[in-house]
């Protein structure tokens, strides 16, 4: 056990937090609140979006690195963009997100668990993802929101690594099971909060990536570097068949099974369609062409 | 001999009578160009303490004892304190003192806005602040609350009207060729300074004692003595260094009002900080636009009317920023008519940003000018020629100087690059040029003052409790004492930023603090020169009228030089004292800074992404006295403008009005990585007229035409015309389309026709 001292103005941390490192997954109790890179929990728990009094860091029980297909849930970002053993799409989805500083710290694992950056949610208002009834950006805000999927919750989901590896076929391998990496993501129902099926306890530890002939992601953004998907588009061929799943578009990381015209777009996110579509033509070019 | 008299001075487009001492100032201008230290590169005199982290700033100071701050806002855009009790916060652990409703200016019961102070806790540290802030009970009546600016202005929530009017707009309209009428839209922005605002409060006996970050040292003070009954000396207000402003920071607000009470009660000295987060909220805003514009030109491009119908969204106070300036001096067209509403809103403050309203309308009237050009089948640079002003149009004085026929011709060769531009592109990334013109004031004014003294080594140092917001202030000041003295520059330094410790100098706002203070160190400086001379005299027994002080010597008539060092060297501890003031502006005369800028840009026209790729700006801005700096306060407006032009904007939930982008990652400023190639050229000409220096203020120049000018190559290289600001993906996609139905139609009636 360690206490760790308060490390800037406003880190929840000053009111006793407590960080354990446990041996192993089993002394994981089911609430606790999981501390990898901690790029994504230290923010929320700023926010108050997490309360908890103690951080359970995995890191060290975390496999990490690249070996034959597989990547270690507590492997960097900025290890994997530099990676030449990995598909091009989910290279170029480490690239292509966040800052150097939150690359470095930052684990694929906590990328695919990450949170929307729905700004209703991110400031705590009562909606379907805080266990609420009803859903503001729908009559709000909602510029940045979803285009598929979003009929209860318009909430983007924010991972372009997820979208990467969804076009990819990744299996994500728990401290319980392995399952499909479409299978981690559920659309949020009402009364049912939270977009991911993992379990109380359930760890992600590994993925296991398929290589392909050929894979590419395309990623728009409002600025050059460093902001979130307003749509982001993977591509991937193998075994001839095509796969593309986007980025920023739905609550959930979203596989493209039919034509973007049958998106369902909120006034502010029509534009999102013409957006996604010009990516998903250029994508689909790019690994035709390889 | 000192001389009581009233003059006029401005700041961002407020102009006011004050009653002034002056000293005569009889100091001929150095002739135009470069000098021995005036006019060449300078490295900031701090760049490296700033570097290092030994800068102290606001920020970074720790009191014995001090005590921290949170502050209880407003979660409503407007509502009233129904119920509070502090008791649990004040029995929380580390809480030395608390206060509610009516302890402090601007902690109220009815708060106006979301944001707005309601209660405030000290504790030993922040996180025991915070926690017990949370501990606070209180209970909100919600209130009805006013959110659309469009809205506000039928029901009569107005905080100010505009009106202004030359000529006969009507007969210019009918007489008109041409004309064309659109509206615009342009975004809040948030000024982002890298050090929130924040305050260190102690009370020193029966004086106070204020750090913080500041613009305007003098006005904290000035607004601090008066809300407690203080006598003004009472209070001492310090800021040596300051992390950025940008307008934001004139105003002792909130957070210095509560650390002063909390201090008064504890005893101890209190920090009072905004986080990030309370900075996007309530530190101050660009307001939102809306602008109804029409322009009327003859067949040759000569305006003859031009109209604006103008929505300021000011928010809950504030003023009616100059949205209109620019349509009424920066052509010399006849007949002008604006109408300005300050809608009032539930909605934090607006507060002056980098060149408050003539950004916004710079944006909509040279837009405006370039569809003009357009349907005039005219130049868009030879359409502003066409139009140059010789003098004010708005009430036909003389303008003190004005180079910007000479900022067009040096914009010639960028703007010939259009043509080049055009040519690579390709299917899906289109490329363009577009160029905006600029006029803003930046004369500065008086009252500032400086003191100066020389020591027995022959080195100087400058005291005005004046402030360095970042700018470079005190290099350029130490270059223009360094010039009038003859020493080299690093033989000058400079004490700034403590109202006990110095004269009373401007705030550093509009562009001002090098056209006001400047004036006044090199009078400072030619104080001690004289009296250098005159013991120079004494001692060598020859007449004081013939000598000269330069390279660090004293210069006789026959040419032979004593070492100033010999001269002064017998002084010891002794020090020769000099002063100075600013003098007032010249009468009669319109004091402005001109421009233009040219911008390259591709567009995708499949995605809607704009990368802007060059911008050139050319400015006149008087004489120059650091090179260097001046290209910093370019380069820094320009990357200012492209985040407000592209990817910058507060978003307010509509149906509560409260501000939804808190943080950096969802309020977008531009990285790195988005910065074009900026060129960057200066006309330095002196004023003639403007004081001893003729030099005016460059800190908002650069950010005024870059929207426009990057809004008008997307037209270049698209066809589409984007009329709302930031042009998101959104915005240009929908720009795309529409241009593209325009073309459709247009194609369709031109079948019959063939």
């Amino acid at each position: 056990l360690s206490t760790q001292p308060p490390q800037e103005p406003g880190l929840v941390a000053g009111r006793g937090l407590r960080i354990v490192r446990p041996e192993s997954f089993d002394e994981i109790g089911p609430g606790a609140v999981l501390l990898a890179g901690g790029t994504e929990v230290v923010p929320q728990l700023r926010d108050g979006l997490l309360r908890t009094d103690t951080l359970v860091d995995i890191a060290g029980l975390l496999p990490t690195g690249v070996s034959g297909g597989r990547i270690g849930a507590g492997t960097t970002l900025a290890e994997l963009e530099a990676s030449s053993e990995i598909p091009d799409a989910l290279r170029e989805a480490c690239r292509l997100a966040s800052s150097p500083q939150l690359r470095n710290m930052g684990t694929v694992g906590g990328n695919l668990l990450q949170s929307t950056r729905c700004w209703y949610w991110r400031l705590a208002y009562p909606c379907h993802l805080h266990g609420g009834d009803r859903c503001h950006a729908r009559e709000g805000e909602h510029r940045e929101h979803a285009i598929f999927g979003n009929d209860v919750c318009a909430s983007a989901h924010p991972s372009d690594v997820a979208a990467a590896l969804l076009a990819l076929g990744a299996t994500a391998r728990t401290n319980r099971r392995a399952l499909p990496i479409g299978e981690l993501y559920r659309v949020p129902q009402r009364g049912a909060a939270g977009v991911t099926t993992l379990e109380p306890g359930e760890v992600l530890l590994e993925l296991e990536v398929p290589t392909p002939e050929a894979s590419v992601y395309l990623k728009a953004m409002d600025r050059k570097r460093w902001a979130f998907a307003i749509a982001g588009v993977a591509a991937v061929r193998a075994d001839d068949e095509t796969r593309v799943a986007l980025a920023g578009v739905a609550p959930i990381p979203w596989l493209l099974e039919g034509p973007i015209d049958e998106a369902t777009p909120l006034p502010g996110t029509a534009f999102k369609v013409e957006l996604a579509g010009a990516l998903v033509k250029r994508a689909l070019a790019s690994i035709n062409s390889t | 001999m000192a001389r009581l008299i009233k003059t006029e001075t401005e700041i961002e487009g407020r102009f006011e009578e004050v009653w002034l001492v002056v000293e005569e100032d009889a100091l001929e201008q150095w002739p135009g160009g470069p000098r021995e230290v005036v006019g060449r590169p300078a490295a900031r005199a701090d760049g490296l303490a700033r570097a290092r982290g030994q800068a102290l700033f606001t920020a970074d100071l720790r009191f014995p004892g001090m005590l921290h701050t949170a502050v209880l806002r407003s979660p409503h855009a407007r509502a009233r304190v129904a119920r509070i009790d502090l008791t649990a916060a004040l029995a929380a652990p580390g809480v030395r003192g608390a206060i509610g409703p009516g302890d402090a200016e601007m902690v109220d019961e009815t708060c106006e806005y979301e944001g707005a102070g309601a209660a405030a806790v000290c504790a030993d540290t922040l996180e025991q602040a915070r926690a017990a802030i949370e501990l606070v009970e209180i209970e909100w009546e919600p209130l009805d609350a006013v959110l659309d600016p469009v809205a506000a202005v039928e029901q009569g929530s107005i905080l100010d009207t505009r009106a202004r009017e030359r000529g006969e707009v009507e007969r210019g309209l009918a007489e008109a060729d041409a004309t064309v009428s659109a509206t615009f839209h342009t975004q809040t922005v948030l000024h982002n300074s890298m050090e929130t605002h924040q305050t260190i409060a102690r009370w020193v006996g029966g004086s106070l004692e204020v750090h913080t970050s500041t613009q305007y040292i003098w006005g904290v003070r000035d607004q601090l003595a008066t809300a407690l009954g203080l006598a003004p000396d009472r209070v001492r207000v310090v800021c040596e260094y300051m992390g950025g402003g940008f307008g934001s920071k004139t105003n002792a607000d909130d957070y210095t009002f509560i650390a002063v009470e909390l201090a008064r009660r504890t005893g101890r000295p209190v920090h009072c900080a905004l986080a990030r987060r309370e900075e996007h909220v309530i530190a101050g805003n660009r307001n939102a636009t809306i602008q109804h514009l029409e322009v009327g030109a003859q067949a040759d491009g000569r305006l003859v009317a031009l109209t604006g119908d103008f929505v300021n969204a000011t928010g809950y106070a504030g003023w009616n920023s100059m949205i209109e300036g620019p349509m009424h001096a920066l052509y010399a067209c006849p007949n002008v008519r604006t109408r300005t509403n300050a809608a009032k809103l539930n909605l934090p403050p607006m507060k002056a940003f980098r060149a408050p309203g003539f950004v916004e309308g710079t944006f909509g009237l040279e837009c405006l000018l370039d569809e003009l050009a357009q349907k005039l089948s005219i130049d868009p640079l030879e359409l502003r020629r066409r139009n140059n002003a010789e003098e004010d149009p708005a009430d036909w004085k003389p303008f003190s100087s004005k180079n910007l026929l000479e900022c067009y011709r040096r914009a010639e060769p960028h703007w010939e690059r259009r043509h080049e531009v055009r040519a690579r592109s390709t299917e899906t990334v289109k490329r363009g040029s577009g160029l905006a013109s600029q006029i803003w004031y930046g004369g500065g004014g008086p009252p500032s003052y400086a003191w100066l003294r020389l020591g027995a080594n022959g080195h100087a140092t400058v005291v005005t409790a004046t402030q360095d917001v970042g700018t470079g202030t005190k290099t350029a000041l130490a270059q223009i004492a360094a010039e009038e003295l003859g020493i080299p520059l690093a033989h000058v330094t400079f004490a700034v930023g403590d109202t006990e410790r110095g004269p009373y100098s401007t705030l550093s706002a509009g562009s001002s603090t090098l056209p006001s203070m400047g004036p006044a160190v090199r009078a400072a400086a030619a104080d001690v020169r004289r009296q250098v001379l005159d013991l120079a005299a004494q001692r060598y027994e020859a007449d004081g009228a013939k000598l000269a002080l330069e390279n660090e010597a004293i210069v006789f008539p026959d040419g032979s030089r004593r070492p100033l060092a010999e001269l002064v060297g017998v002084l010891g501890n002794a020090q020769i004292l000099g002063s100075g003031s600013r003098g007032p502006n010249p009468a009669g005369m319109q004091v402005y800074t001109f421009g233009v800028q040219v911008a390259e840009v591709a567009v995708d026209i499949e995605t809607g992404e704009i990368v802007v790729e060059r911008v050139a700006a050319i400015h006149d801005v008087g004489r120059v006295i650091n090179p260097l700096g001046a290209s910093s306060q370019i380069e820094g407006g320009i990357i200012q403008g492209i985040g407000h032009t592209l990817s910058e904007e507060r978003l307010t939930d509509p149906a509560t009005g409260r501000i939804l982008t808190r943080t950096l990652d969802a309020y977008r400023m531009p990285t790195i990585a988005d910065v074009p190639e900026i060129v960057g050229e200066l006309v330095d000409v002196p004023d003639t007229h403007l004081t001893n220096l003729g030099s005016k203020g460059l800190g908002e120049p650069p950010i005024i035409p870059v929207a426009a000018a990057i809004a008008n190559a997307i037209r270049d290289a698209t066809g589409a015309s984007v009329r709302s600001l930031p042009i998101t993906r959104a915005e240009m996609l929908a720009a795309l389309a529409e241009a593209r139905e325009r073309e459709r139609r247009a194609g369709r009636e031109k079948v019959p026709a063939a």
